[in-house]
């Protein structure tokens, strides 16, 4: 199972092997050496005299390097404790391993050594889906280097083997002849080089050397600077500590340097198989990680914006104006069978493009990005009237132009049942969901801002405030239903309301298109029963058609989801709120190890007692690991405001002192600091839950006290 | 006879200024090899401002292809990223002035003729 599984990543590298360090993969199998979505390796098993080794342990160094310590022989039959291997495994343009025999006995031995390889040179699509291939397959031995390679028409990919002790090669592998000394060691470094990988870019040496003290990612960044450089955090409530240090280790695996970036990073969207660059996600874990990571936001913005839509194209989902939805570098990609030479597809990502500028620019003070991009921001904003407005009405709406691999859903929850009305029964299309037209109102009221402050053109601020003022006051009329007292999930194309309760009411308020008149009301429901389940706001409310608690995006708590929701509770002054959702998720959070998965089920804490995980085989993903740093803003209330950063805390109850030291921003760094209420009468390792406390207090019905 | 080549570094000539490259700043050197022979094309684009020449100028990005599949490109018919992925087009130096620079391509003709038609964003309010 994929819990036994070794994953080691950098960047959209990464090599998945069982725990002795060996991959037998099969077309549905998803081990293996992959980069830019391309399996490089299918096959390295290790042999010692023809025999399979068995893992007495593996460490996982680093995210980006792993140590196996193996003894010959498989399973409980016959373990030969004279003899040792150790393999230490770095990734980084394919991988280098350093393999080393260690020799307990008084009597030197000679044994064969063999690593056998042999790629199918998978797509990750492919994978996903197991597909056949197309292309034919070679492999051939260049002097001391074994070359695996695959060739379809002109698409052409290499895996080079190699070592650096003398050994005999041949086409399905490499080996050794190794002496060993009593009591001594034997050693030999083994390179796989994925040679050539996509835009004709060839390698031909690994990217380390011997000895993993020189086996370090992205080079200038290592992970120590990375951690050291984000504020420090102090807390009376331990485990936050190690929430936050785990996001930020994890944000850290999830960057992701595009060839174009000059070694700078944004964050891809889930390890590993979302290792690329994702309009939607990018940004959102942009957005969530600013106080901390304010670099991640302009890699992500210039980016995206260098790949931003210019032309209409059905196939790829393309206008003009149009913000990614994925980037893909494998055959099925290059060979048209799959849209993501980029993929456009969704309608969420263009306008929360412009929230992000706007957002970084009030955190930072980069006027000077903001100009670079004037442009492409102006593009966005345009999109938004042009391009997304499929009826004519001013709302986005969204309806795939390629109907055979384009997303039927482009919102964030894209899965095909995922917007409903209350009866069950799903819309046709075009969708116009709600919190898609939150989007385009903040999109243009913080276009607004940037028009006059930094592209210093009033006309176009004033266009922009009028229009979204116009927004918001259709949207509360349109979108709210008012027998349930929240906003509808979506409109359909007869102008009737989508009604199911939803979550997407959360982002609603973070985008503040909602009436204050209406607010109350909508953070009630947030916080109700229907849509709270004890860990946090459901997808979908209980009592819905399709409310299912283990439905991918109809009754399943999602992190990020609810960090947005904490958010706009914040906006709109519930603070108590926004620090119960803080409470569930860092709870939540306390029970995964500090890593959110990116879902859990919708059941009722007060049943289940702890998180129910979502099967899903990506973790970490980006906006679950964005989603406690977002809480820590949302709990600590910070907000840049007039150049200021303004803080004004309320923790959940649990959390007695909270300190943020040495945010980043136009101020250089500050601190915030926060003080909370504690039972007095428990021990710190009494309360580590904090929001199971709201379940215990609820009032009971009198007469039943005993 | 059409040679869709031309026409499409002649218009971009003409245009004198592309704002979809106001962030570019750098010169593209075309090899289009067809017909036994290599035309050179350079693009010089100083922060969105563009000129075309045949004139031997230092390139920071050096892009290598057949004609023919430029003709497709230039015409809409073919995806430069798609093409590159299938080793197609060999770009080395600055990867990111042709990233930016194949945004210039149209579309396919045809997705491109549907935006007039019923139903699509009216864009006058």
């Amino acid at each position: 199972m994929s819990d036994d599984l070794v994953k080691i990543l950098e960047g959209n590298t990464f090599v998945v092997s069982d725990a002795r360090g060996d991959i037998e993969a099969s077309l549905t199998d998803p081990t293996g050496l992959f980069s830019f979505d391309t399996r490089f390796l299918s096959r390295w098993v290790l042999t010692v005299d023809g025999q399979r080794l068995t893992a007495l342990s593996t460490d996982d160094l680093q995210y980006f390097e792993a140590r196996f310590f193996l003894v010959p022989g498989t399973g409980t039959v016959y373990v030969d404790a004279k003899l040792s291997v150790i393999r230490q495994r770095a990734v980084g343009d394919g991988f280098h391993e350093e393999l080393t025999l260690l020799n307990h006995d008084e009597n030197a031995v000679d044994l064969e050594v063999r690593v056998e390889a042999a790629s199918d040179f998978a797509d990750l699509f492919e994978v996903k889906d197991a597909l056949q291939k197309k292309g034919a397959y070679y492999s051939r031995v260049e002097g001391d280097r074994l070359v695996l390679g695959y060739e379809r028409e002109t698409f052409n990919r290499e895996t080079w083997v190699s070592a650096t002790s003398a050994c005999k090669v041949d086409e399905s592998g490499l080996t050794f002849k190794a002496h060993v000394d009593p009591h001594g060691e034997w050693t030999t470094d083994l390179h796989v080089v994925t040679a050539s990988v996509a835009w004709g870019e060839t390698r031909d040496k690994p990217k380390y050397e011997r000895h993993a003290k020189h086996a370090r990612p992205n080079q200038e960044r290592s992970l120590e600077k990375w951690v050291d450089d984000a504020p420090t955090l102090q807390c009376d409530w331990d485990w936050l500590k190690m929430i936050y240090t785990r996001s930020l280790i994890d944000l850290a695996a999830l960057r992701f340097s595009p060839r174009t970036s000059g070694g700078l990073s944004l964050p891809a969207a889930g390890l590993p198989w979302f290792m690329t660059m994702f309009g939607r996600d990018s940004i959102f874990t942009s957005l969530q990680a600013l106080p901390f990571t304010p670099e991640l936001a302009a890699t992500t913005l210039r980016e995206l914006g260098e790949r931003q839509g210019s032309r209409r194209d059905d196939f790829r989902d393309e206008d003009p104006g149009r913000i990614l939805h994925e980037m893909r570098y494998g055959e099925m990609t290059a060979f048209e069978e799959r849209p993501h030479s980029p993929y456009y597809g969704s309608v969420d990502a263009t306008p929360l493009y412009v929230v992000l500028l706007d957002e970084y620019e009030r955190w930072t003070g980069d006027a000077k990005l903001v100009r670079e991009l004037e442009y492409e921001a102006r593009a966005a904003l345009a999109w938004i009237d042009d391009y997304a407005n499929l009826m004519g009405d001013g709302y986005i709406w969204y309806q795939r132009r390629n109907e055979k691999t384009g997303l039927e859903n482009q919102c964030w929850k894209d899965s095909w049942d995922s917007i409903s009305y209350h009866d069950g029964t799903l819309p046709g299309f075009p969708r116009a969901t709600c919190e898609l037209q939150g989007y385009a109102y903040d999109a243009k009221v913080r276009g607004a801002r940037l028009a006059r402050l930094v592209w210093k053109d009033a006309a176009f601020a004033d266009k922009l405030e009028k229009e979204a003022a116009d927004l918001k006051r259709r949207f509360n009329r349109d979108f709210w239903v008012e027998e349930g007292g929240y906003f509808a999930l979506a409109r359909d194309t007869d102008g009737r309301r989508v009604d199911a309760l939803a979550s997407n009411n959360g982002h609603l308020l973070w985008s503040g298109i909602v009436d204050k008149s209406k607010a109350g009301s909508v953070a009630r429901h947030l916080m109700g029963p229907r849509l709270y389940s004890g860990w946090g706001v459901r997808t979908l409310a209980e009592g819905e058609g399709r409310y299912n608690p283990i439905g991918y995006h109809v009754g399943t708590v999602w992190p990020f989801d609810n960090s947005i929701a904490a958010w706009g509770l914040r906006r709109y002054g519930f603070k108590e709120e926004a620090a119960r959702i803080a409470a569930g998720i860092l709870d939540a959070a306390n029970f995964f190890a500090g890593r959110l998965p990116e879902a859990f089920g919708g059941y009722p804490r007060a049943i289940t007692k702890y998180p129910v995980q979502y099967p899903t085989s990506c973790s970490p993903q980006a906006w679950s690991t964005g989603a406690p740093l977002l809480l820590l803003r949302t709990m600590l209330g910070l907000e840049p405001i007039d150049g200021h950063l303004i803080v004004d805390p309320v923790l959940p109850e649990g959390i007695g002192r909270l300190e943020l030291l040495d945010i980043p921003g136009r101020w250089g760094r500050v601190d915030a600091f926060g003080r909370g209420r504690v039972d007095a009468d428990k021990k710190p390792r009494e309360r580590q839950h904090l929001g199971v406390l709201d379940h215990d207090k609820r009032p009971r019905p009198r007469g039943k006290k005993k | 006879m059409s040679d869709p080549t031309k026409q499409f570094f002649d218009d971009l000539a003409a245009r004198g200024h592309v704002p979809l490259l106001k962030s570019s700043s750098g010169t593209l050197r075309f090899d289009l090899v067809g017909g036994g022979r290599t035309a050179h094309w350079y693009v010089t684009i100083r922060k969105g401002d563009v000129s075309v020449t045949h004139d031997i100028v230092e390139a920071d990005c050096v892009v290598r292809t057949g004609k023919e599949l430029f003709d497709r490109m230039a015409a809409g018919t073919a995806n430069a990223t798609a093409a590159a992925l299938r080793g197609l087009i060999a770009p080395q130096g600055d990867l990111s002035l042709i990233i930016q620079f194949q945004r210039l391509f149209p579309g396919p003709p045809a997705d491109c003729a549907d935006r007039s038609e019923a139903g699509y964003a009216r864009r006058a309010t």
